[in-house]
């Protein structure tokens, strides 16, 4: 019987081995099979988003107090809509966000390139991914005390004479937001930069050395032999730290708190204000929707894109 | 070995690019470390001398934070929350992920293209999005400030990651190393387990290790689901170490930080060859 065979097995060897497999599942275990196999997994994820995003979805219609929950239709959309804090949050987001995944690539390309053939520095290479290996909590903390309460960056910008008195870092917009930027940049670069040394790595080396014997210089070879040919594997790491720093928190957190005046909030912040310390529950997850409407966008078009150009 | 040589002859005739390119790196990786190294000295000495006026460079070393810990904070405590809730979300993770790759790389079925998005788009999902739904579906559930919750939470996070790190290895595995254990008559269920899982180890190390690493560094959940030492994580309880009017007692945070990071630099250590393409969920073939 055929029909025994396992169903993605064709070649020869798997054809002959239903005459010899006595104890066989019937076809329709069989058929059923990977699906018992993915379905624990699957039930999982399912129960740990599936059922929150719904349950957000509820609460948001509600005005939720600990006395109870009264219904509030749309209201909290056309409010969350109207709220200066909820767009302020989500341009924050963008901007801190965007310029950090600029520097992190910028900065990650630069010292792969310079490495990745290097033989003295693959055995250090330990070193640069430090950072990341370090708790994102006590990282917040070191930027902390180095920004704010130990002063030691003022100190070696006075040091330096780039600067002529200490640094008020939570005095102003761009000064507050710039010490979120360091503290991801600082902690994250070391994870592009592992990707892409390893894209680097894997690339066609004879192109590369054919171009060089014509006399191509290296900035030409990289931007049009090297970075090419990486191409799909710069798309997935971008995506994957992209997605990474629009949930950003903790720094937040600890760091900012969202000042100066919520220039540094973030979008996982103000939800977790509204929630947690203004316990508007239903606004908070009125907030949560939005946020998760924009994700499945994402989701459904960059992400599913870049894996499956990722993969080939 | 040509590579070697290669890079050798080109070293020669490129002297000052190599000087710049050295320059370059050196200085990145001195900002990587100082900053670390200068955290390091702040775990040794007393609390006077760290919030200062201008910062001290040449401290006096001091156990203060040591002490401090012992007395004041269950440290011990945090680190068995942070074990079990972390060993835990990982064997949750291969238990689910391990049939789940397997199903994913070995079968085709109806489905199988949008089953596997759906479980990598799980991670692209803010944990801020679902925090309110989780902290009430905890709360009716009584697991709220219990290291039971933060395990769960920690198993979910991870759970598509490490499905497709597994899965990555999994593709790679040869079917004819199937196929002659199949001619013998052995169920796919022994298959997964006696050829299957032996032969991609490495894949599944390198998703547990990367699984305990971000479990480990887990944040706005335990901030949420901890509310006392009974289930406070290192992670988490770092943040509350202040002293009132003191402000934030930073020796001991530091401390406590390079407690953390001793196991998991051994752990990225042993699973290096395999860092990126893990961190990749097996896009990159490291």
């Amino acid at each position: 019987m055929a029909a025994i065979a396992p169903a993605h097995r064709t070649g020869g060897v798997a054809q002959a081995a239903p005459n010899r497999a006595p104890r066989r599942r019937s076809p329709a275990l069989r058929k059923a099979f990977p699906y018992l196999l993915v379905a624990p997994a699957l039930l999982y994820l399912m129960a740990i988003t599936l059922y929150p995003g719904a349950f957000a979805i509820y609460q948001s219609l509600f005005v939720v107090t600990f006395k109870g929950w009264d219904w509030a239709g749309i209201d909290n959309y056309t409010r969350l809509l109207g709220d200066r804090e909820f767009w302020a949050a989500l341009g924050n987001t963008a901007v801190i966000g965007g310029i950090s995944l600029v520097l992190q690539t910028v900065i990650a390309m630069t010292m792969a390139y310079f490495s990745y053939r290097d033989p003295m520095i693959k055995g250090w290479r330990i070193v640069f991914l430090m950072p990341m290996l370090f708790m994102p909590s006590a990282v917040a903390f070191i930027w902390k005390l180095g920004f704010n309460d130990g002063r030691v960056i003022s100190d070696i910008l006075l040091g330096l004479g780039i600067v002529s008195k200490n640094v008020d870092w939570l005095g102003s917009i761009w000064l507050a937001r710039l010490t979120l930027i360091v503290a991801d940049v600082w902690q994250w670069t070391p994870f592009l930069f592992i990707i892409f040394v390893a894209a680097l790595q894997g690339q066609d080396q004879e192109i590369e050395e054919a171009a060089r014997l014509d006399g191509a210089s290296w900035p030409a070879i990289f931007w049009n032999i090297s970075l090419p040919m990486m191409r799909p594997i710069i798309v997935v790491a971008i995506t994957l730290r992209g997605i990474d720093i629009t949930t950003m928190f903790t720094n937040v957190y600890i760091m900012t708190q969202g000042s100066p005046g919520g220039a540094t909030e973030t979008m996982s912040f103000f939800i977790y204000r509204q929630g947690f310390r203004m316990f508007n529950f239903g606004y908070a997850s009125a907030a949560s929707v939005l946020m998760l409407v924009m994700t499945v966008v994402i989701a459904q078009t960059v992400v599913k894109r870049a894996f499956h150009s990722g993969k080939k | 070995m040509p590579q070697t040589l290669k890079t050798a002859t080109k070293r020669k005739s490129r002297g000052e690019s190599m000087l710049l390119r050295y320059l370059v790196l050196g200085s990145w990786a001195a900002c990587c470390l100082l900053p670390i190294l200068w955290f390091l000295t702040i775990a040794f000495r007393p609390r006077t001398e760290i919030i200062t006026p201008s910062p001290i460079y040449w401290p006096s070393f001091s156990l203060d934070a040591w002490h401090l810990l012992m007395s004041d904070w269950p440290i011990a405590q945090y680190m068995r929350n942070s074990f079990f809730a972390v060993s835990g979300s990982v064997i949750i993770d291969l238990a689910l992920a391990i049939p789940a790759a397997y199903a994913l790389s070995r079968y085709e079925f109806k489905g199988r293209e949008d089953i596997g998005f759906y479980i990598l788009s799980t991670r692209m999902m803010a944990p801020a999005i679902v925090a309110v739904p989780i902290f009430f579906l905890f709360r009716s559930m009584g697991l709220l400030d219990t290291v039971w919750a933060l395990m769960l939470v920690y198993a979910a996070i991870n759970l598509s990651l490490v499905t497709w790190i597994i899965r990555s290895y999994m593709l790679d595995i040869p079917k004819e190393l199937e196929d002659a254990a199949r001619t013998d008559g052995a169920g796919d269920l022994r298959i997964l387990w006696e050829i299957i899982v032996p032969a991609c180890l490495p894949g599944i190390i390198t998703a547990a290790v990367i699984a305990t690493i971000f479990a480990i560094n887990e944040f706005l959940f335990t901030l949420l689901i901890a509310s006392t030492s009974k289930a406070y994580t290192m992670s988490v309880a770092l943040a509350n170490f202040t002293g009132g009017s003191d402000g934030v007692i930073y020796n001991a945070i530091a401390l406590v930080s390079f407690l953390a990071f001793a196991p998991i630099l051994i752990l990225v250590i042993l699973i290096q060859k395999h860092l990126s393409r893990g961190l990749t969920m097996g896009a990159v073939k490291g």
